[in-house]
């Protein structure tokens, strides 16, 4: 599977003299995997597919607008390509994208990879990415519907369980925003944390303005999230951001019966509405 | 629950329908309890969740966004991007720990003065009843 | 540094009578940024103004917020206050401590003072936000673009044209005229339809403001109001008008014959055709769909396969001014109009839908429109009314009432509105013609509630003898020579048959096909059955909410021929209203784009209803929404939407409301 991947970079990087090839390469800890940029088509052994190579590497493309790039892209993350085109953030045609049928990846802790596949990939529907130019293995069939059982479990709480369980959870935050910056989703210039006129959330690191920042990211994101985990992985610390999300995405899902990132062209919930529609309405 | 708790509902009503519909309900000497503050806005698409979630980090008991019936808003379109707002935002604050029964969303005509005030009225009663907010 | 004054009304006792005013002004005192605060009995009236005025004055206000009835009632009034003080309009707030608070809290004068005060309190909050804000002047452009040439849009194309200013009048068939030209009287006053209406349409022709444009379409719509660019289509005709004088040799000579539209397919008309006899302009088009010299041109570009089609060319050969013009093409013509009227009327509904009735299916169940073309002494019986089938005189004339009106099963619950009416008239007319026939009228309702309709549907009743059956039919079969209709006697509660000679469906009113379109070129409303939405169904019939377009007659809902004269006029009026200044000025409270925030997603360009959004690319090549405040009508719906919060609303910004909350807690 590597060398296909290689080979299919190499080739589109000779067509592509001043092109990137954004991908993955083993870390210096030989054992797990981290992003890498070649320039150079001579490079492209550094290249590496494996179950450590968790890294959403779609983000870096924001970076990369006007230039070609090819990216080295799972499932999850080629839901974020076209999240990106559908917002108007990239060219479509600028991008070589070499799609990967997904194994799962694995967690690593402290120079051990675990023997489990992360939770989000044991959730995992499509296994095929929803994009690409080239696809990387063999086309896998979809796992037959949503397991929402985490989900489920939180809304099974009574409301004051539910409300201690996520003040302790976002109590945690020390707004380092390492969500929103992995997060593929969260790409404006300038955040609404950032604006101080009007300030809609305190920039401390306390109960109040921890709600109102972690509840706002993830109300920008409803319909957008496209369930790659990345916020929950580099959380330093480890709130469960994707259980947040995931209410967003399956309400989404109930509501507008839209599943983000599936194509770059349907117009996402928030930008359209049906006259007849009547979202539950509460007495 | 004490008996002097007393609600604090901030109310988003859009000027042509819902803030009509209450002007409509004290200019036909309607009575309803005096917990609501009313912010004006042009429209009920102008509400941003943003504004929903800051009232309820503030201390508000209950959030009222009303505009006008589906169908007959004045800029044609808000209330529909209003009620997707919404409908995604309570269930969303309610699996947070917010009962969603405290984020109502009504449609108040500029002819609805009796309704705007009964609004007002059970909306204030089911929040004294939910007592204050346990966070 | 802002300086803020409060001024809080009594109101008579209106206000006073159900709070503490006194308590009211000395929390305002206190208020941030609060430099004066005073009450006063009627804060509307003239010295109650007056007061305003000097205290802005004498504290320097550049803040002012009044504390009285709901800005609904007085914002204008203080708005003019504020700005005769010297002051920016815009730099007041109004806090509506009467009909939601004194007026509704009347039973606890604690509580409602509290109430008001937090009142005001939000309001000195977002009024500190307030800035100066400046209406724009748009110039307008005093043309007049009429689109739809029967009645109605003739009658806005003359009272716009009389008013001094040009008009071009649009109309996508070969002639004008519309639905009227094929009538041949009209209720109740039985005018004959074309003499009333030819005049019209020559007048039309002859004016010198007004330039008729037919066998056209509308392209596309950009602009706004007083400032519209619009393309229009001239589709081909074939025939140079330049050259043609209409003398109708052609026309005369033309060999290949085709059902005419004209006469519902009861008549053939020839490929070379005027629609008839006084169309405007009396010159033709050529049909290329039937044309055998457009045929043989076809048969020799598919590389002449099968049997060779005659070559024809009479009408070129014979033409005594050389005005057959084979390779003309569709042209592109593009115009700048300050305002739009849409007028495009009605057609017939189909009754070949209704199978249950034989429509379609039997020659001598007819609608109602092809009965006028019968007994319309110009149309292709010459004014004899005869069975289609046999061309034998009908003795028994069924009527069948809400023939696609009224009926659920058809998708088409609205009345049609002239119906009940045209059906009185075709009995009486049917007894002119012929004294001896007898005619049934199967209704629902008789509906006749215009001026002078009622006693018309009696000399139906009366002087023609018309037998009304209050049923709605069930089915219409052929038996022999006769048509059987099987229906309900409701008010005697039992079935009837009758066997009639000919039947007569009165079909109702449905917009023209491609009317949805044409409304989204406009960018206009419009209902499930297409018929265009005005601004306010009572109070603002012939606006919509697009400014600067308009819309009149049967285009936005089944309507007779006084109501659309009345509403072309109407629309002329608003646009003679529209053109009586050179500039328009427009509303301030518009939204913003902050360039250096914005990300380009364009969510706020999906959500606007106005279309007032539009992207431009940056000098850093980024691309960003850029808003037009002359479309922007200050909804705000682009602002919720907004994530980086990029866009805000001058007059409700995000920060004006946001301390709207926060004084809350405060």
């Amino acid at each position: 599977m590597i060398e296909i991947i290689r080979n299919k970079a190499k080739e589109w990087l000779e067509k592509n003299e001043d092109g990137c090839v954004i991908g993955y390469e083993r870390a210096s800890d030989g054992m797990t995997a981290r992003p890498v940029f070649i320039y150079e088509p001579h490079m492209m052994g550094k290249l590496i597919f494996d179950e450590t190579c968790v890294h959403n590497l779609s983000k870096y493309l924001l970076n990369r607008r006007g230039t070609r790039t090819a990216v080295v892209v799972k499932p999850c993350d080629s839901r974020g390509i076209n999240l990106l085109i559908n917002e108007h953030q990239l060219d479509r045609d600028s991008i070589y994208i070499i799609g990967v049928v997904c194994p799962g990846m694995k967690e690593s802790h402290f120079g051990r990879i675990e023997d489990h596949p992360l939770s989000k990939c044991r959730r995992c529907l499509h296994h095929t990415p929803a994009v690409y130019d080239v696809l990387v293995g063999e086309p896998q069939p979809e796992t037959a519907s949503h397991d929402y059982s985490d989900v489920a479990r939180i809304e099974g709480m009574s409301l004051q369980e539910r409300n201690a369980f996520w003040k302790e959870q976002f109590g945690r935050c020390i707004r380092c925003y390492g969500c929103r910056q992995i997060c593929i989703g969260c790409y404006c210039q300038e955040c609404f944390v950032d604006e101080l006129d009007p300030l809609w959330v305190g920039i401390r690191s306390c109960p109040e303005d921890n709600w109102i920042w972690n509840i706002g990211r993830a109300f920008h994101l409803s319909a957008r999230c496209i369930s790659c985990g990345e916020c929950e992985r580099v959380c330093p610390v480890g709130i469960p951001l994707m259980l947040a999300n995931r209410k967003l995405e399956k309400e989404s899902a109930d509501l507008f019966d839209f599943e983000p990132g599936m194509d770059a062209a349907t117009a996402p919930p928030f930008a359209t509405f049906i006259k007849e529609e009547t979202l539950e309405k509460v007495e | 629950m004490e008996l002097t708790y007393e609600p604090r509902i901030v109310g988003f009503l859009c000027n042509w329908c819902s803030y009509a519909g209450a002007d409509l309900a004290g200019t036909s000497r309607t009575n309803y309890p005096a917990n609501i503050r009313i912010i004006r806005v042009p429209c009920s698409g102008r509400v941003d969740p943003l504004f929903i979630v800051k009232a309820f980090q503030l201390g508000a008991d209950g959030v009222l966004v009303a505009g006008c019936h589906p169908g007959d808003c004045h800029y044609s379109d808000g209330n529909y991007h209003t009620r997707r707002r919404v409908g995604l935002l309570r269930p969303f604050l309610d699996y947070l720990g917010l009962d969603k029964a405290r984020l109502r969303l009504e449609w108040v005509s500029a002819s609805e003065g009796k309704r705007f005030s009964e609004v007002v009225l059970s909306f204030t009663d089911t929040l004294i009843k939910m007592g204050p907010r346990s966070s | 540094m802002a300086r803020v004054g409060v001024f809080i009304c009594h109101c008579g006792t209106n206000i006073s009578g159900a709070m503490d005013i006194t308590r009211v002004v000395e929390a305002a005192r206190k208020m941030p940024m609060v430099v004066t605060a005073s009450d006063n009995k009627y804060t509307c009236s003239e010295p109650g103004q007056a007061s305003v005025r000097q205290a802005i004055a004498d504290n320097k206000l550049n803040r002012v917020v009044i504390a009285a009835c709901s800005p609904r009632m007085h914002e204008p009034t203080f708005r003019k206050a504020v700005a005769a003080a010297g002051l920016n309009p815009y730099l007041l707030e109004i806090a509506n401590i009467r009909e939601q608070c004194s007026w509704v809290h009347a039973h606890d004068r604690k509580k409602a003072t509290d109430k008001a005060i937090e009142l005001v309190k939000i309001a000195v909050a977002k009024v500190i936000r307030h800035e100066p804000l400046y209406p724009r002047e748009v110039p307008v452009t005093k043309r007049a673009l009429v689109i739809g040439g029967g009645i109605t849009g003739i009658q806005a194309a003359l009272d716009i044209a009389n008013a001094g200013h040009e008009v071009v009048l649009l109309e996508q068939e070969p002639t004008i005229g519309g639905r009227m030209a094929q009538l041949d009287k009209t209720f109740p006053t039985l005018d004959c339809s074309a003499c009333i209406l030819t005049p019209k349409m020559v007048d039309v022709a002859n004016h010198p403001n007004i330039r008729l444009i037919t066998y056209a379409e509308i392209k596309e719509v950009r602009g706004f109001v007083g400032n519209f660019k619009v393309e229009i289509m001239q589709k081909a005709r074939k025939v140079d008008h330049t050259k043609c004088t209409g003398c109708g040799t052609c026309w005369q000579k033309c060999p290949e014959k085709s059902p005419s539209e004209f006469d519902l397919g009861l008549g053939n008309r020839p490929s070379i055709y005027i629609p008839f006899a006084q169309a405007v302009p009396a010159k033709p088009v050529i049909d290329t769909d039937h044309c055998r010299y457009i045929k043989y041109l076809q048969w020799v570009a598919d590389g002449e396969q099968g049997k060779k089609p005659p070559e024809c060319r009479i009408c070129e050969k014979i033409c005594p001014t050389g005005s057959i013009a084979w390779d003309q093409e569709p042209q592109t013509i593009t115009e700048e109009f300050g305002a739009v009227v849409v007028a495009t009327g009605f057609q017939v509904y189909d009754h070949r839908h209704y199978e249950e009735y034989g429509g379609g299916a039997y020659p001598d169940v007819i609608s109602g429109m092809q009965l006028e073309r019968l007994m319309n002494a110009s149309g292709p019986t010459g004014g004899e009314i005869i069975r289609p089938s046999d061309g034998a005189h009908p003795k028994t004339v069924a009527f069948v009432c809400c023939v696609g009106s009224r009926d659920q099963a058809k998708g088409r619950t609205y009345c049609s509105k002239v119906c009940c009416m045209y059906t009185a008239k075709h009995a009486i007319m049917l007894k002119e013609h012929d004294p001896h026939v007898q005619c049934y009228i199967f209704y629902i309702d008789v509906r006749a509630g215009g001026k002078d309709f009622e006693e018309f549907y009696l000399r139906a009743l009366d002087d023609a003898g018309a037998i009304y059956i209050k049923g709605r039919p069930s089915k219409i079969y052929q038996d022999g020579k006769k048509m059987i209709v099987l229906g309900e006697d409701a008010l005697m509660g039992r079935p009837i048959e009758v066997a009639a000679d000919l039947v007569v469906l009165a079909t109702g009113m449905e917009p023209r096909t491609g009317a949805d379109r044409l409304a989204q070129k406009l960018n206009i409303s419009y209902n499930t059955y297409h018929f265009l939405v005005e601004a306010h169904p009572k109070l603002r019939p012939v606006e919509t909410q697009t400014d600067g377009i308009f819309v009149a007659g049967a285009c936005v809902g089944p309507r007779d021929i006084p109501e659309s004269v009345a509403q072309g006029s109407a629309a002329a009026a608003k646009v003679v209203g529209l053109f009586s200044r050179d500039a328009l000025v427009t509303d301030p409270v518009t939204s913003v784009v902050n360039r250096d925030r914005c990300i380009g997603c364009l969510l706020c360009i999906a959500v606007c209803p106005y279309k007032a959004i539009d992207c431009e690319t940056t000098r850093d090549k980024r691309v960003v929404a850029v808003v037009n405040e002359s479309l922007c009508k200050g909804c705000g719906l682009c602002v919720g939407a907004c994530r980086p919060k990029a866009v805000d609303l001058r007059g409700f910004t995000s920060q004006q409301i946001l301390e709207e909350v926060n004084s809350l807690w405060s």
